[in-house]
């Protein structure tokens, strides 16, 4: 591009406008493959179940029904499973305070075994989940923390994933600013607090996400720990639909709608006000 | 949280390591007992309604109810026998019963059946009781029944000269050979070759013996000739086998399969479903060989091992196993009592369909009682699969599964 | 680095430790102490019928040809379906973040909704999707005069159809590490090259893809260590058939271990696949530190 020349700008820019529409349109046309299973859930939960079985199958629902959404709410306990789910949900954000504190201290400081000790946290991601949830259940058994909202949220407080995450994306920020910072007299913790922190918001707004949908989803887990029905999630509810022979589609779809609507609302939010046109300066 | 969900979850808590099994043991000094339940299946409402009921009888005895999902009771069940901590009384699938009680998750209650003129084993379905014996001991009484029945629609089966349901082998055969010459993309009948107890309920109705005496017997020809006679429906063509369509969907309208073998489930699904071919359907017993035995399912109520109220878990079964109640727990979720006297009842005798699945339930067996069952048969269906998908040589794989299986069998 | 309290790094990472310790590293131990043993339902409820087997449930699955069948299972999934996931992901991130007009940020939305959607919820749309009969993709395929495809009841186009719709599920989250990533890089340096004349294909190669280095180690890390444990996809739909096509490592670990209460057996299978998965981790982080350093 040559700013100078005008007529050079002209058509650039009439090119930079094509090839905006060209990758507009690519991206819808992938986008609609991407969203039809999760239209077409949506739709089906408004649906009766003799309309979702039927041949040739419709797309947009006959008639209207809310009765799926009606029957969550009184034939099962759906209201309890709903503020399960945002109690583990907003407990599991204090697992993500953690993660980020260690993200920082493996990132920005050297000390004795760092290499070590990060190579450890990132071997737990490797383990096949089966093979510890046995063990980890006698555990907290023999600390009396089943059937407890403890026992259920504390073994996902730390994530591998979200330390990895955070330590890749801390050890870009710059040495300078936490070294001004020092100087100017404030504590490692402070530093972490009003320096770090908020120049992480991008990676924060991508765990925090994680994080709740990562509660939100929470399934077998609760189950086991849970010998108490009041301690049941919206998962461990939806996959109590799933009968023993044959399965109510319609109901099942619209426990899993109700499941995703919160977290795309969330979504919309989350990325308007975090993410977008975010632009951390002094990055190396 | 409510304040008083808070204080039994922290007595739980503390208490619980002390008190094995126990759910708030003395609540407030009365010498009320709680009894805790676990339910399989899609809600714990039709179970509490049924211990309410049961709560007025005997006020002292106060009942909690927990639904377990059955994608993952099995999960749930290994970290309570891990613990041993668990409900005193467990809704036990009855394929999963050798496994459980094998090990020693569920209590021996052969000594106190005879305190409880309900749970007498005259009471119930035959083929029900033999799923509670284990190792010579009654581990559970029988609870919810279930077996295979053949539905076929009679307007299209009339059609192909065939007044009443194949009652033999060779009709079956010949009737779906026929229904499948009615043209492209119609079939004879709906086998489902993913069902583990498909090939086992012919190889027995065929006069095979499974596993006799810990040894496995699946070389023999009995079996071989069930084997092979089913996978004749899939090669021909006369079974769909990848056909994708839901029961409701290929035998309604033109009856594009007009039979298939399943249980008493499937005539609520057919009524709700596909109500516009009333009258043209109906239900018979399973057309035999030597014999016309069908696989029995369903559920059996057992005793957690680790309970120390053992006697309060046994009245509760007791009442659960009345007549009166299993109607009502039908009423309520359709399930199928094991009770016969139930099965008097107009409700049921008077029903066509009912009455079939009734008769078929006097002729029923559970699946072998051995504890490697799940495992074996899982690997039977990989092995099917084999014969009818890829034509692998069917003695050849029957050799194989068969010191698959005698392995299981010996660990 | 100066002034660096000495016990600020772990107080920092203390807490991590701890949980890790507790709920990671200790239920390990116990695992391989299971693995060394005949450990089934019975042991479990009582562990005196737990014997000591050494290696033999090793040894006993290095020769099991449907443990094996998996392993190649799994490696069939990785290596088409990592670098997959990590192109589409990255190209839809790149896409999303040239767009200049606010109509590109629905897209973000968009592709990220499939990996939140509840896994059953996916099963059942799935199945209908890919249904031989009925399904919606084989219904389109012959209303425009195709054949129908055995979706997931060929061995090989089962594998296919699941790493189709694992991609579906996977593009939404790494395109958002992605983004948050491209978010970071200073346009200082894009107005730079534009000074310098740089075109869009030479302002990628030469500022983004290496201002993405951090991100782009950490997702195809991540994702590779995730397809090796594939497990959802085939658990939910089609159980490891047909003819154990699909069936991949921690499947048929989890079918052992929790279907059939062989825990020994399974212990011995998830460490076999635990060091596999190790060993390419650490020839991954090998060949990404050679790269960096040329």
């Amino acid at each position: 591009m040559q700013p100078s020349n005008s007529n050079a700008a002209r058509s650039a820019s009439s090119g930079v406008r094509l090839q905006q529409w060209l990758v507009g349109l690519t991206l819808t046309v992938f986008g609609v493959a991407m969203i039809v299973p999760f239209v077409w859930m949506m739709l089906s939960a408004f649906k009766t179940e003799g309309e979702i079985k039927q041949i040739p199958p419709t797309l947009w629902p006959e008639t209207f029904t809310f009765d799926n959404f009606h029957r969550l709410f009184t034939e099962m306990d759906f209201t309890t499973y709903l503020v399960n789910t945002l109690l583990i949900t907003l407990f599991s954000f204090v697992g993500l305070l953690l993660n980020a504190m260690a993200g920082f201290g493996f990132a920005k400081y050297r000390f004795k075994g760092r290499d070590k000790l990060f190579l450890l946290v990132l071997a737990t991601m490797m383990i096949p989940g089966q093979v510890t949830m046995i063990p980890v259940y006698l555990i907290l058994n023999s600390v009396n923390l089943t059937n407890t909202m403890i026992g259920i949220v504390l073994p996902g407080f730390i994530s591998a994933f979200g330390i990895f995450l955070f330590r890749q994306f801390m050890s870009a920020l710059p040495d300078e600013i936490m070294e001004a910072t020092r100087l100017d007299g404030a504590s490692e913790y402070k530093l972490f607090l009003q320096i770090i922190l908020p120049m992480s918001k991008p990676i924060l707004a991508v765990q925090a996400i994680l994080t709740f949908i990562g509660g939100w989803n929470s399934f077998l887990w609760p189950l086991i720990i849970a010998n108490d029905e009041k301690l049941y999630t919206l998962s461990v509810g939806l996959q109590l639909l799933k009968g023993q022979h044959g399965t109510n589609y319609a109901l099942q779809m619209a426990g899993a709608a109700f499941m995703v609507v919160p977290i795309m609302i969330l979504f919309v939010f989350a990325q308007k006000h975090i993410i977008e046109n975010y632009n951390i300066s002094g990055i190396k | 949280m409510r304040k008083r969900s808070v204080s039994t979850v922290a007595a739980v808590a503390v208490f619980g390591g002390l008190l094995a099994g126990c759910s708030g043991g003395n609540d407030s000094g009365s010498g009320d007992i709680t009894l805790s339940v676990w339910a399989m299946g899609d809600s714990s409402k039709p179970m509490e309604q049924m211990a309410a009921d049961f709560t007025k009888e005997n006020p002292t005895i106060k009942v909690k109810v927990q639904a377990i999902p059955w994608g993952s009771a099995h999960d749930k069940l290994l970290t309570a026998v891990a613990s041993k901590k668990g409900p005193d009384v467990l809704q036990m699938g009855t394929t999963w019963m050798p496994e459980f009680a094998s090990a020693g998750a569920i209590a021996d209650l052969t000594n106190d059946i005879p305190n409880y003129p309900e749970l007498a084993p005259d009471n119930f379905f035959k083929g029900t009781i033999t799923s509670t014996q284990f190792d010579g001991k009654t581990v559970g009484v029988p609870w919810l029944a279930e077996t295979r029945i053949l539905f076929y629609r009679t307007d299209v089966l009339k059609s192909v000269g065939y007044d009443k349901a194949p009652a033999t082998w060779d009709e079956l055969l010949d009737a779906s050979a026929k229904l499948t010459a009615r043209g492209k993309d119609q079939y004879g009948i709906g086998l489902d070759p993913k069902e583990p107890t498909l090939n086992f309920m012919f190889a027995r109705q065929n006069g095979a013996k499974l596993i006799e005496n810990n040894k496995a017997q699946f070389e023999e020809p009995a079996f071989a000739e069930a084997v092979s006679y089913l996978d004749t429906y899939f090669k021909k063509g006369y079974a769909p086998v990848d056909l994708g369509l839901d029961t409701s969907q290929s035998f309604g309208g033109e009856g594009m399969v007009p039979m298939f073998i399943s249980g008493p489930w499937m005539i609520k699904t057919i009524k709700d479903q596909i109500p516009d071919i009333e009258g043209k359907w109906a239900t018979a017993v399973l057309p035999s060989k030597e014999n016309n035995m069908s696989s029995l399912g369903g559920s059996n109520l057992t005793v957690f091992n680790y309970t120390e109220q053992k006697d309060a878990a046994l009245k509760f079964i007791a009442f659960l196993s009345k007549p009166e109640k299993q109607l009502e727990w039908m009423k309520l979720t359709g399930e199928l009592p094991a009770t016969m006297k139930a099965w008097e009842d107009p409700q049921l005798s008077d029903d066509a369909n009912m009455a079939v699945v009734g008769e078929q339930l006097k002729n029923a067996e559970p699946m072998p009682l051995v504890k490697a069952w799940d495992n074996i048969s899982q690997n039977f269906l990989k092995t099917f699969e084999q014969i009818y998908r890829a034509d692998a040589d069917l003695n050849e794989q029957l050799k194989a599964f068969n010191a698959q299986s005698q392995q299981l069998l010996d660990k | 680095m100066k002034g660096t309290s000495k016990y600020a790094p772990y107080v920092f990472i203390g807490p991590t430790l701890i949980l890790l310790t507790v709920f990671s590293l200790l239920p390990i131990l116990v695992a391989v102490y299971i693995s060394l043993t005949d450990m089934d339902l019975a042991g479990l409820a009582d562990y005196s019928n737990i014997s000591f087997v050494g290696f033999r449930n090793y040894a006993d699955i290095l020769s099991d040809p449907i443990f094996l069948v998996s392993l190649r299972n799994t490696l069939f999934y990785v290596i088409i379906g990592v670098p997959l996931v990590i192109v589409c992901s990255l190209a839809v991130a790149l896409m999303i973040n040239f767009g200049r007009n606010r109509a590109f940020k629905i897209f973000r939305v968009v592709y990220y909704l499939p990996s939140v959607t509840n896994v059953v919820a996916v099963a059942v749309v799935w199945s209908y999707l890919y249904n031989p009969g009925i399904g919606l993709f084989n219904y389109i395929l012959t209303s425009i005069g195709f054949d129908r495809v055995p979706w997931l009841t060929e061995p090989t186009i089962a594998k296919l159809s699941l790493i189709l719709l694992a991609l579906w599920r996977g593009i939404g989250l790494n395109m958002i590490i992605f983004i948050a990533a491209l978010q970071g890089i200073s346009r200082s340096y894009y107005e730079a090259a534009q000074l310098d004349g740089a075109s869009n294909w030479q302002q990628l190669t030469r500022i983004t893809i290496p201002m993405l280095r951090y991100a782009i180690v950490f997702v195809s890390i991540t994702t590779m260590i995730g397809w090796l444990q594939f497990f959802e996809e085939p658990f939910v739909m089609t159980q490891g058939g047909p003819l154990n096509g699909t069936v991949s490592a921690s499947l048929f670990i989890y079918q052992n271990g929790f279907q059939y209460s062989h825990f020994g057996y399974a212990a011995a299978g998830s460490f076999v696949l635990f060091f596999i998965i190790i060993a390419i981790t650490l020839l991954q982080l090998k060949l990404q530190r050679k790269q960096a350093e040329e």
